[in-house]
């Protein structure tokens, strides 16, 4: 099979500037163990700031479900010298804005500022990772907001209320059991308590990644981060997390009911973490099997057949092995069996005959464009750096990505299909109006 | 394709998002004014009269496309939803590639061509290497330029977007603005819903896409803006080579956005009822501005301040003080001719009351108090802080070229944009409030459990009930 290498496939580009390298990545750590890692930029006079807490639901238990999550909602709350409110007002201030997003695996505050704010933004986040306050009023109003947001991201997909469905029956021991937002009894039952001793376990400095992308240069943002973050001591190291989902010997089925015009369709299976072999060849899969009109499930189900109005994939970066998953919304009329017994049809196709040379070069050429896409902007180069550095361990596997896809081939994206796509490894979830008859 | 992940990511905040100590005084004089301005570009027009725009940004080995053209749902006329549907007919095949190959070669080099209408305006925007400029510049054109409008690619489109439509209506987020519109905007364009309805989709044909076609889609009136990792030189030729033999059309546009609007007179309230809601999606709005209003930065200073950051007034009262809701916003939707003015947000279905209650107490109380100067100064440095990164991307500057000429605006409008922001005073603060913050003549629209809600609805204004099953 004859190799193609990237670089003389799309890469020559017309003007070499200003491309980003593995070596542009500066780092250093600090003495309480908190890593950093810098990207000077200054194509735009701004900067940001993501800090990665090795902490998302998977560190949880039943009790205290959502936690990690409402933890994220606390952390703008008020701290020793910010009190409450005060994070939120002088970031924006003085220009900046903020946001946060919280996974079964991480949580992560992301910080959009001005380069001249920078110190300000120093200030703001050395103060309440190292002092945090929990006022019981804000706990209780924060406990509104969250249900609130549960409640509308139920209210506005099927998706939201199928996909947790599908999860919690796939995992049965595993903390990917539960939803990121949690169990609505646990959102309304949290205590001060739980809170703090969270608080003491996850946010230490040497539990965090942090990464600054922007018109800030290395040693500005070093001094910065020695002045205001190395007085922070370190932890021990939280808990691991000990449970390994027993393997699924055996397919399950859910149903879930909501009033819907036509069912929706989601099939889930057990496949891998980021560190894992067979990484790679499964998120090609994942493409081929939905990225674009010409792929093989949208071309099949959508265009030509017409069982559905819409099909998705999806394989994530998981720190334990995680779900590949496959979405289907069905066309109104369309036996929902029909639409299952098609797509594995589509699968046992590839598991049977491989795939083409012309898809495997395809989907290398959108891996490719898509890593360009991710670091055109400081943002897509902060949240991809930190990502790598936390999941596989190593920003330069940002970097390496192009060519490891590069390497694999077709016959690897098979073997992976017949591996993971079995009957026994699946779990299957049905969303539609009528569930009696 | 969108990603729906295992690892959902629960954001902090849906919307993007001083009791001020003395040191806080003292650095708010002190923030630099960081001046961005819009990169060099060449600008140019074709004999037949497309305007071309090129800008050279060499950061990424990538190529951003957008083209603009006045052919958006405000020219549907009595056919809603024929801009929308003849937008996405354009990829249906060209001259020399059927719908399957041009998906299969765009598909393959992992370029994104996509095609929409808008209220206003249809748009191509397309994303691609820089190494295969040729090969989908070439594409491009053909989409553009020489569509053939397939029939059976048309009925299977048409069949699909009548299930979308009823999809929709269990989603009270994607639908609330189409009442919105129509509520506000009444029978005027700029309320035409943008995909039309079930009603109005069921009767379009393939040939009604081929004469919207004809009657809108001319170079003359249309811009195509390309940012990326090229040579103006050589990009010259290629658009010149590809778009010359576009040919112009001789219909000329009726400009019925320009129709004056009979604005509702009084408050009134449109409740949708979804039997199954278990919170209410809301809007309350009334008149805005249009695009070219000349104190539109300053309206944008202002409305970060009433409803368009995570410390405004309202998102401080509705979710920050009293949880009511994950997120409550506001802001100025523009169009060339009009605008509105929106507040949205949801609530669980017992706190409704409350919470459109704490919104009109919000309301009055900034009118009342108008804006102070700490609060002035906080919310220019947002604004100014939060301007750069609007410009970051080849797509973003391709997008802005595209509004350019769209509204008749140039550069200097982003030149100075951080300079305007600076001369906005406290006097001129509190006169934008008064002028352009509306106080009443408020539309309401709320979408959730009628049974549950009807009861205070009529405390708001008049009220009509339509299900949601209906369709807007």
């Amino acid at each position: 099979m004859k190799k193609i290498f990237f670089s003389v496939l799309l890469l020559l580009p017309v003007y070499t500037n200003a491309q980003l390298k593995a070596d542009d990545v500066k780092t250093f750590t600090l003495k309480n163990g908190m890593k950093f890692l810098v990207v000077e930029d200054f194509s735009i006079p701004n900067a940001n700031m993501y800090l990665f807490f090795k902490v998302g639901s998977r560190n949880e238990h039943e009790g205290i479900t959502g936690l990690s999550h409402f933890f994220e909602h606390m952390m703008y709350n008020g701290a020793k010298k910010y009190g409450p409110k005060m994070f939120d007002r002088t970031m924006e201030f003085n220009g900046g804005s903020n946001n946060a997003y919280t996974t079964e695996n991480v949580t992560v505050y992301t910080n959009w500022f001005p380069a001249a704010s920078s110190e300000i933004i120093f200030d703001l986040e050395g103060d309440r990772i190292s002092s945090l306050t929990i006022d019981s009023a804000m706990v209780e109003s924060e406990r509104g907001v969250v249900l609130s947001e549960r409640s509308t991201n139920l209210e506005n997909s099927p998706w939201t209320l199928l996909s947790e469905s599908v999860q919690e029956t796939a995992f049965q021991q595993h903390p990917y059991h539960w939803p990121v937002i949690g169990y609505e009894d646990d959102i309304k039952n949290w205590q001060q308590k739980d809170l703090e001793k969270y608080f003491k376990t996850y946010y230490a400095p040497n539990n965090c990644v942090v990464v600054v992308s922007g018109a800030l240069k290395f040693e500005e943002v070093k001094k910065l981060a020695e002045k205001y973050f190395e007085p922070i001591p370190s932890q021990p190291l939280p808990p691991v997390v000990h449970i390994k989902e027993p393997e699924q010997n055996g397919e399950r089925r859910i149903t879930v009911q909501k009033e819907v015009s036509a069912p929706y369709l989601m099939i889930a299976y057990h496949a891998v973490d980021v560190k894992n072999e067979d990484y790679y060849a499964l998120n090609m899969l994942s493409y081929i099997l939905s990225s674009g009109e010409s792929s093989r499930l949208y071309s099949v189900l959508v265009d030509q057949k017409q069982l559905a109005t819409d099909v998705y994939t999806n394989f994530g970066d998981n720190l334990d092995p995680g779900l590949f998953s496959i979405y289907a919304a069905a066309n109104p009329g369309v036996n929902i069996d029909d639409l299952e017994k098609e797509i594995y049809i589509q699968i046992d196709k590839i598991i049977k005959d491989g795939i083409s040379e012309n898809e495997l070069q395809k989907v290398k050429n959108q891996i490719l464009i898509q890593f360009y896409r991710q670091i055109e902007t400081i943002n897509g180069k902060s949240d991809n750096i930190g990502t790598y550095e936390v999941f596989f361990g190593d920003y330069k596997k940002l970097f390496e990505a192009p060519a490891n896809y590069n390497k694999i081939t077709g016959a690897e994206i098979q073997a992976v299909a017949k591996k993971y796509f079995k009957k026994s490894n699946r779990t299957v979830g049905v969303l539609q109006t009528n569930v009696e008859d | 394709m969108e990603y729906y992940k295992l690892t959902l990511k629960i954001n902090r905040m849906k919307i993007t998002k001083c009791i001020l100590f003395s040191w806080l005084l003292l650095s708010s004089v002190c923030l630099i004014a960081q001046s961005y301005k819009v990169p060099a570009y060449s600008t140019f027009k074709l004999q037949n009269g497309l305007t071309v725009n090129l800008m050279e940004q060499h950061e990424v080995p990538l190529i951003n496309v957008s083209i603009i053209l006045p052919a958006g749902a405000i020219n549907d006329q009595n056919q809603s939803g024929i801009a929308s549907l003849t937008a996405t007919a354009l990829k249906h095949g060209t001259k020399n590639y059927s719908k399957l190959q041009l998906e299969e070669a765009l598909n393959y080099v992992g370029a994104n061509v996509n095609t929409y209408a808008a209220k206003e305006f249809t748009i191509l925007s397309a994303s691609f290497a820089a190494y295969d400029r040729a090969k989908v510049l070439g594409i491009i054109k053909e989409i553009m330029v020489e569509p053939v409008f397939d029939a059976d690619a048309f009925n299977k489109e048409k069949s699909r977007l009548l299930t979308i439509l009823e999809q929709q209506k269990e989603s009270p987020d994607g639908l609330i603005r189409s009442y919105f519109d129509k509520a506000l905007f009444g029978n005027q364009v700029y309320g035409n819903l943008l995909d039309g309805n079930s009603e109005s989709v069921s009767k379009l044909t393939v040939e009604d896409v081929r004469q919207f076609y004809k009657n809108n889609y001319s170079p003359n009136e249309t811009a195509i803006s390309i940012v990326g990792d090229f040579s103006t030189e050589e990009m010259k030729k290629t658009v010149t080579n590809l778009f010359s033999s576009w040919q112009k059309s001789s219909t000329t546009h009726e400009s019925a956005a320009e129709k004056p609007i009979d604005f509702p007179k009084a408050n009134r309230v449109l409740l949708l009822n979804k039997d199954d809601a278990t919170e209410t999606t809301f809007y309350i709005g009334s008149k805005g501005v249009s695009r070219s209003n000349s104190d539109i930065v300053a309206i944008e200073v202002i409305n970060a301040y009433f409803g368009g950051r995570f410390t405004s007034l309202l998102n401080d009262e509705l979710r920050i003080s009293t949880g009511l809701t994950y997120g409550a916003g506001s802001w100025f939707p523009t169009y060339k001719y009009s605008g509105s003015f929106i507040i949205s947000t949801f609530t669980a279905n017992k706190t409704t009351e409350a919470a459109i209650d704490k919104t009109l107490e919000v309301i009055a109380q900034f009118h009342k108090n108008g804006i102070d100067e700490k609060s002035l100064t906080s919310a220019k440095n947002y604004i100014k802080g939060q301007f750069p990164p609007r410009y970051e991307t080849s797509g973003q500057l391709a997008g802005l070229l595209s509004e350019m000429f769209w509204y008749q605006f140039d550069a200097s409008y982003i030149d100075n944009f951080e300079k305007n922001v600076d001369g906005l005073d406290l006097a001129k603060a509190n006169e934008i409030i008064a002028k352009y913050f509306p106080k009443n003549h408020f539309q309401f629209v709320l979408i959730g459990k009628a049974s549950e809600i009807k009861k205070i609805a009529g405390k708001y204004g008049k009220v009509t009930e339509m299900e949601i099953k209906k369709g807007p």
